[in-house]
């Protein structure tokens, strides 16, 4: 009891120093016993307080007797590891106890003050069977014999938590170790590689724990070795491969003829014997999912629920935001796939970021999984995502389950960061121009306008139209072929005619001057010259030949409008005829200069 | 039914217009016309109404009663590229595309220059399974094919006439010109007009030509075989999916040869091909 007020002191002096910790302490208080004994087995149930209690309430124990009890021991342990300081404190209390009969009986909560609070343990469950305690140490006499290790002594059971599944329906497949003799170590373990499922280890304990259980009326110490949730990936019967080990257990040695000491009592000589135990393998009946599944139906199996936000309501243009999808319930939720989202196409997306928050448990794995899209909307403007959908099999519903989050709107304003409001020249940062992308094909659309719907061939060419236009042209052709050379030819024949009889006239006029001239009769030819000039005046002129002066001459050709030039040269003409009429002879030379000055003058006023 | 029956009432009396008309000849040639437009403007109030619903109808995306509607205006004896047109697409749509592609091909037989319709064509050939190498053409021949097709034969045709208006013109030039460099140059363009004037006929001509000929065929059926002879037990030499296209080089009863345009040859059944 001194020694109790010493730890007692030590304690409240630790306390003393270190409050915080001893504040920050969770309190705990549990309570430990088998779940399974032997109807002749008496056993110890002890309840464990990391704190000293103030008080303590013993629990009602129906269907035991206490043999013993309750006794209460106290541990206190202080470590002091490479300068930190680590202490624990521990009160039990310990029943013994005998159970009166066979069946299950339920030892209720004890409860306890600690700190001025109040904790319960949970009641517990102990079941009686007949067999008989393999820890007990009094039944020797069933310990077997050296190398006679029986299969019913050890063995090794792979469980499933379901028989008959759906494709994709998780199950939990679950390892265990079932012996009544200790158990010195393993050896040469041999999982099953479980072909046909997605499979994950969801407990892999690091120091096997043994824990009673009642195995057909038979008290086995268990160990959990291996649990593993499976999905089934195929349909039909699939077969979980048998699992093998070594197991060395421990036997206690033959007894020696030589008898029996108390020594070798005390020392038992254990002998390790290696026993090869395995577990058989199983089938797991697997069926196919019901045909008709929606679109969005992604192996998703189980019972979930889904959220769809964006990260933020609103943002502006070339800033980053996310879409964030979240679908919680329970089933084969690490096998989900990111549900399809269908952006705008001027949205930047990048590669969907996906956070497993599900937990594995004995029952399958739930919990949560995050599907993170990030985005970078390049415009501005109110932009709406289509709805997106989520499909499921509900294995309780045996029906598919499409949820839908509804139509998503993120507004987008205008690039904050200025320049951006403009496109063209003044690209924000981080903006690359890029091709236009034909993201799918089509048709071009229908005409819808002018049918321009006709019978028969209509084709321009060689038709009527055709034929008559050609026609046309070639008429035309000639048409206006025979009307300019006509017009031409008219012209050129009206002046060459003129000009003949004009030339004729003034040849006639002056033939009997041209007779003179070749007799080189000088008078003579100016006399019948002037004569032919004032005669061809008056004809021309329709003026008396009595009237005929330089001055009347003048003024009627200038009224015919005639050229001065030629004016002139008539009058000069005559003059000259006058003038050589009364001159000496001038010679055949001037005589003919002048006769072709006549002619070329009176051909010139014909014309 | 009765639509039907009307526009065919219509068109007998259509005919035995046309055939008074070209008795009495030429002279009324522009009477007729206007009448022919007159009476054209009658009954084709039926097939605009049909036109116009069609239209509607794809736009709203029944493309079964749109084509309904252009298959009966294709019936009633109308054609037009805008018709055969809407009639691919509708095709396509119904993904009926070896249907698409025969229709694609008759616009383009009709007008080769038609950019929608080779673009459309295209898409559709995309979606046929048969993979034929063409055997490679002589450089000039495409050349003179790539020209000749990018313009319709109406095109080329009024190119041509507008050429030799120009010639008669120039020759007119050459024959009453003032100056005699004058005279040359027109003599000189007057040429080159005829040649291209001719060329440009020479084109409408093909195409219109090659519109009546009935030389090709697309394959109907999703799987059709070819034989070696024309009869059921001959050896089959290759396979023919839906919208390929072949072209026919004899005919002997219900078995068409025909020739890919890589060159190889065999028999099909008439049945499981259609004439573009």
């Amino acid at each position: 009891m001194k020694r109790v007020t010493i730890f007692k002191k030590l304690i409240v002096a630790t306390a003393l120093l270190f409050t915080g910790f001893a504040a920050a302490a969770q309190v705990s208080f549990s309570v430990d016993a088998p779940r399974v004994v032997g109807l002749d087995e008496s056993f110890r149930i002890v309840f464990i307080a990391n704190a000293e209690p103030s008080s303590f309430d013993p629990p009602t124990m129906q269907g035991f007797d206490i043999l013993a009890g309750p006794t209460s021991s106290r541990m206190s342990s202080t470590q002091i590891i490479n300068g930190k300081k680590s202490e624990s404190f521990e009160v039990s209390y310990t029943y013994i106890v005998q159970p009166k009969s066979l069946g299950k009986f339920s030892v209720s909560s004890a409860t306890a003050v600690i700190n001025g609070k109040r904790y319960s343990t949970q009641p517990v469950t102990i079941e009686v069977v007949k067999g008989e305690g393999s820890s007990g140490g009094k039944s020797s006499s069933s310990q077997p014999a050296a190398g006679n290790v029986s299969s019913s002594d050890i063995f090794m059971r792979m469980s499933v938590s379901k028989g008959h599944v759906v494709k994709g329906e998780p199950l939990v497949a679950t390892l265990k170790l079932y012996t009544k003799m200790p158990i010195a170590g393993f050896e040469g373990v041999k999982f099953p590689s479980f072909n046909g499922f997605w499979s994950q280890e969801i407990e892999t304990p690091q120091n096997i724990e043994f824990v009673r259980e009642n195995v057909g009326g038979v008290i086995y110490n268990a160990a959990l070795l291996r649990r593993y949730m499976l999905m089934p990936q195929q349909t039909g019967t699939i077969s979980i491969d048998p699992s093998e080990m070594i197991c060395q257990v421990q036997v206690k040695a033959a007894q020696s003829s030589s008898g029996r000491s108390v020594f070798d009592d005390f020392f038992s000589d254990y002998q390790t014997v290696k026993k090869r135990i395995s577990a058989p393998g199983i089938r797991v009946v697997v069926d196919p999912l019901p045909a008709g599944a929606p679109a969005s139906f992604a192996g998703g199996v189980g019972e979930y629920r889904m959220e769809a936000k964006f990260s933020r309501d609103s943002v502006n243009a070339n800033e980053a935001v996310s879409l964030i999808i979240t679908i919680t319930g329970s089933g084969n939720i690490n096998l989900i796939e990111s549900p399809k989202v269908d952006f705008p196409v001027d949205f930047e997306k990048y590669d969907v970021k996906i956070s497993d928050k599900s937990n594995k448990s004995g029952s399958g794995a739930s919990g949560s999984k995050v599907f993170e899209y990030p985005l970078i909307p390049r415009g501005a403007g109110v932009f709406s995502i289509p709805s997106v959908d989520f499909s499921y099999y509900d294995i309780q519903k045996k029906k598919y389950i499409t949820l839908s989050s509804g139509e998503l709107k993120l507004k987008v304003g205008r690039d904050a960061g200025g320049g951006g409001a403009v496109y063209g020249s003044s690209l924000p940062a981080g903006v690359n121009k890029q091709a236009v992308r034909s993201l799918s094909d089509d048709v071009r659309y229908i005409k819808i306008g002018a049918s321009g719907l006709r019978k028969g061939n209509s084709m321009m060419f060689g038709s009527l139209v055709y034929i008559i236009a050609l026609a046309l042209i070639i008429a035309f052709y000639f048409v206006a072929l025979r009307i300019l050379s006509k017009r031409i030819e008219m012209n050129r024949d009206v002046a060459g005619v003129k000009n003949r009889k004009a030339n004729k006239v003034a040849k006639a006029r002056l033939k009997a001057a041209e007779g003179l001239m070749k007799q080189s009769l000088n008078t003579a030819f100016y006399e019948e010259l002037h004569r032919a000039l004032l005669g061809y005046a008056s004809d021309k002129l329709t003026l008396a030949l009595s009237d005929l002066s330089r001055e009347k001459i003048r003024e009627s050709l200038s009224a015919k409008k005639v050229n001065e030039e030629l004016t002139n040269e008539f009058i000069s003409l005559i003059d000259a005829c006058e003038y050589a009429r009364y001159a000496p002879d001038g010679g055949g030379v001037e005589m003919h200069s002048n006769y072709e000055r006549a002619i070329k003058l009176i051909s010139g006023l014909e014309v | 039914m009765e639509r039907i029956f009307r526009i065919n009432t219509i068109e007998m009396r259509d005919k035995v217009e046309s055939s008074i008309f070209s008795k009495i000849g030429l002279m009324f040639f522009l009477v007729a016309f206007l009448l022919t437009g007159f009476s054209q403007s009658i009954f084709a109030q039926d097939v605009r109404e049909l036109w116009k619903d069609g239209n509607e109808k794809y736009t709203q995306g029944q493309f079964a009663e749109a084509l309904a509607n252009y298959i009966k205006i294709e019936e009633a004896g109308y054609t037009s590229e805008a018709l055969l047109y809407n009639i691919g697409n509708t095709y396509f749509k119904l993904k009926e595309n070896g249907k698409a592609i025969l229709y694609f091909e008759r616009v383009l037989k009709l007008n080769p220059s038609n950019a929608d319709a080779s673009n459309n064509l295209a898409l559709a050939k995309e979606y046929s399974l048969d993979k034929i190498e063409g055997v490679p053409e002589f450089i000039l021949t495409t050349w003179i094919k790539d020209i000749n097709y990018s313009l319709s034969s109406d095109m080329w045709s009024y190119i041509s006439l507008f050429l030799f208006a120009a010639v008669a013109v120039l020759l007119l030039g050459f024959k009453f010109a003032y100056t005699s460099r004058l005279r040359k140059l027109s003599f000189f363009f007057g040429m080159v007009a005829l040649l291209f004037g001719l060329i440009s006929a020479a084109f409408a001509w093909d195409q219109r030509h090659n519109s009546g000929l009935k030389d090709s065929a697309i394959v109907m059926k999703l799987v059709s075989t070819v034989k070696s002879s024309p009869d059921i037990s001959g050896k089959t030499l290759f396979i023919l999916h839906e919208g390929t296209k072949v072209k026919l080089l004899e005919e002997l009863g219900g078995w068409m040869r025909v020739e890919l345009a890589d060159g190889r040859q065999g028999w099909i059944i008439s049945i499981d091909i259609e004439k573009i």
